[in-house]
């Protein structure tokens, strides 16, 4: 008898939740207008940068409510987002708009993942597209097409202590503008145990790397992402000027963490820092001295690769939700929400017409600094780009560090990367 | 009847059989099946390949390093933080009335904080500048170490926060250990003349071996399975100094999205750690002594 009892329970149960999801199922067949879109996006620097995304897109909810409903998703830093975009496209149910970090997008490709936007950029407003600073552009395009919209970008620049300069003899208005000057600084800055004299970024230091390539007039991966140069005179030459400021001289930590330098920075524990324009807003808010922000230094030139993340639609999601898709991403990018946005978090403003907005202009006008990463755009390229870009990373990564911990020398080191990635990239 | 005995049993166990089979043993065979297969950003569709994704982990010198590196964590964590846990399980044995369970309390809060919370926190312990773990070395005349950023360094400092954070469970699980040894058998051993460390060596330690054993084998799992605080604390940097044998899957499997080579590395890994704890047991597992 208990038996009975307990098998039709449970089959009432079960019969209880399929009627449950079939009429939920129905529900949402009677409701079609409604488009829901989810969108992932990661924020690479430190800051309440989330809540931003998230007004902003309210906004636009409320602009298109009963038709189409953007749902940010914050899926963490750069590497996360990227993990979730992934494994939500080989399970065949990606996130309708994406936002990852400018160098995956040849994996992204490969993958099959993203749609070309060249025929919804044609539907916009005259010169939309090539009102984008061009090298934010760069990372965009593959063979001639479009994938993907600048948005959150940015370049690495130089942070320096005016007062650890003051205390060091240095006037507290001139940061070094060459290499040369940069290790002659840092060696009057450090102070052992207490100041480094420069801290170059560990964390993202592939990036800063290729920055220093680029200042010596070179570069590491060819625009097309096929052919690997890392084993350059010019890449030797930099990783040989790393060496000599973090293991040979010891005025800069040889290792350190993208997300702890900053707070080194505040805290003094470093006079000069190598950082991304992203952090700007965070140490405006924080530090307690005077600090100022400049180009990188040069050796041949001024030079960067561009950095941070473009919107992504992806490709296969029915028409109707790739059009709404590209309705958010359009708004998203016209000018004054772009101004709106860079203001917000400090990142580069990603248009130029940007710049002639009231809000913008009068948010310069009281912070100059937020125009130093813009104007450095002129000497700056796009980042290298290649498949599997995430393991690129961790072999330039790890003979990066190996070198100057003075394990290997950094034409041995470079010898190293430049086989492994070419053999992963093509 | 006897049948329907079996039956019942059975049925106790399906449903946690179920969950077992489709959470565990599933996967676990899919990833043994998955370790033939080339299936990468390279090749979008798996890729049938024999055993050459072995044959490559196997080449590769990383995975040397972080085999290294995930020993060194064994061999240092376990004795530490098992004789740590003895030690201070037998002193909070001792009758101390209330104050005991403060001494308890403190003792077992770090085990208590979930790890990724502990690891955020020791990440501002170690911090070279501000961090207060510097600050106390200071005083002992210790130079500035960069716990976190140097290559020599960074290794041990996951394993100190390590050992802060798992000796407390095992500490707790000795304790009932020591709990459990009737008063009478120490009595006896005063009677005859046996006392301080006699009594520890041949009443408590052969006593408490069933309680080692659990803790030796629990101690061993967990030294393989180390992976939030190296996520959070340094990602595997510098320079891999820090890379584990879980980490270095994750990179395969999440990050490089290489899906054959983190199922060859994930095969590999529970075979090692079944190996191992098959050893354990054949060797030690004889000698424990269980009171019945």
């Amino acid at each position: 008898m208990r038996k009975i009892i307990l098998l039709l329970t449970v089959f009432f149960f079960v019969a209880g939740l399929i009627g449950a999801s079939e009429t939920w199922a129905q529900k949402e067949k009677v409701k079609p207008k409604l488009l829901r879109l989810t969108f992932y996006y990661p924020v690479g620097v430190a800051g309440p940068l989330a809540r931003v995304i998230g007004e902003m897109t309210d906004k636009f909810n409320k602009e298109n409510e009963g038709k189409i409903e953007v749902v940010p998703v914050y899926s963490g830093d750069y590497d996360p987002t990227m993990q979730k975009v992934q494994t939500a496209i080989m399970a065949g149910n990606p996130p309708d708009i994406f936002m990852v970090e400018i160098s995956e997008l040849p994996t992204l490709l490969a993958m099959d993942a993203v749609l070309p936007l060249d025929d919804y950029i044609k539907k916009m407003e005259k010169g939309y597209w090539e009102d984008f600073f061009a090298p934010f552009r760069e990372n965009a395009t593959i063979g001639g097409k479009i994938y993907g919209i600048p948005f959150q970008r940015s370049t690495p620049v130089l942070y320096w202590n005016k007062e650890a300069f003051k205390t060091a003899g240095l006037d507290p208005d001139k940061p070094p503008k060459t290499w040369d000057e940069l290790k002659d600084y840092a060696t009057k800055l450090n102070i052992k145990d207490k100041q480094w004299g420069v801290t170059i970024s560990g964390g993202w230091n592939d990036w800063l790397f290729e920055a220093f390539v680029r200042q010596n007039g070179s570069y590491l991966i060819s625009a097309d992402g096929k052919t690997a140069n890392f084993d350059s005179k010019e890449a030797v030459e930099a990783l040989e000027f790393w060496v000599e400021l973090k293991h040979r001289l010891k005025v800069g930590p040889p290792h350190s963490t993208w997300g702890s330098t900053p707070p080194d920075f505040v805290g003094g524990r470093t006079a000069m820092l190598y950082h991304s324009t992203g952090i700007l807003t965070f140490l405006k808010r924080s530090a307690k001295f005077d600090f100022g922000v400049a180009f990188m230094p040069q050796k041949k030139t001024y030079g960067a690769a561009v950095g941070g993340a473009n919107l992504m639609i992806a490709k296969k999601i029915p028409k109707e939700r790739q059009e709404a898709a590209w309705k958010y991403i359009a708004w998203m990018s016209n000018v004054k929400n772009v101004a709106e946005w860079s203001v917000a978090s400090g990142y580069v403003a990603v248009r130029n017409s940007a710049y002639e907005d009231p809000a913008m202009k009068e948010h310069v006008s009281k912070n100059p600094e937020y125009l130093v990463a813009r104007d450095q755009l002129k000497y700056a390229h796009g980042k290298m780009m290649a498949k599997n870009f995430q393991k690129v990373r961790e072999i330039l990564k790890r003979q990066l560090d190996d070198s100057v911990a003075g394990k290997i020398a950094p034409a041995e080191a470079l010898k190293i990367a430049h086989k492994e990635i070419q053999a992963v990239i093509q | 009847m006897k049948r329907l005995e079996h039956l019942k049993c059975y049925g106790y166990i399906l449903p946690g059989l179920f969950f077992m089979g489709i959470f565990t043993f599933i996967p676990v065979f899919m990833s043994a099946y998955l370790s033939l297969f080339k299936w990468n950003v390279n090749y979008p569709e798996p890729h049938f390949t024999w055993f050459s994704n072995y044959v490559e982990v196997f080449k590769a010198p990383l995975f040397w390093l972080v085999l290294r590196n995930n020993l060194i964590y064994t061999f240092t964590t376990i004795p530490i933080s098992m004789s740590l846990a003895l030690f201070l399980a037998i002193l909070i044995n001792q009758k101390m009335g209330w104050i005991r369970s403060i001494y308890r309390g403190c003792l077992f809060y770090p085990t208590m904080i979930p790890m990724v919370a502990a690891a955020m926190l020791w990440v501002w312990i170690f911090n070279p500048g501000l961090g207060i773990f510097n600050y106390y070395l200071g005083f002992l005349g210790v130079p500035k170490i960069e716990w976190l950023y140097d290559m020599r360094y960074a290794l041990i400092a996951i394993i100190i926060m390590s050992i802060w954070k798992n000796f407390g469970y095992y500490m707790l699980i000795f304790l009932a250990g020591l709990q459990g040894i009737p008063n009478h058998y120490y009595e006896a051993a005063a009677i005859e003349g046996a006392t301080g460390w006699k009594q520890f060596r041949y009443i408590t330690f052969p006593m408490l071996a069933p309680a080692t054993l659990f803790v030796f084998v629990v101690a061993i799992i967990s030294s393989f399975q180390v992976f939030d605080q190296v996520f959070v604390m340094t990602q595997g940097g510098p320079g891999d100094r820090t890379n584990v044998l879980v980490f270095y899957i994750y990179q395969h499997a999440f990050r490089f999205w290489d899906l054959g080579m983190g199922s060859t590395l994930t095969t590999l890994f529970i075979s090692g750690l079944l190996v191992a704890i098959w050893l354990v047991f054949r060797v030690l597992g004889r000698r424990v002594y269980y009171e019945v």
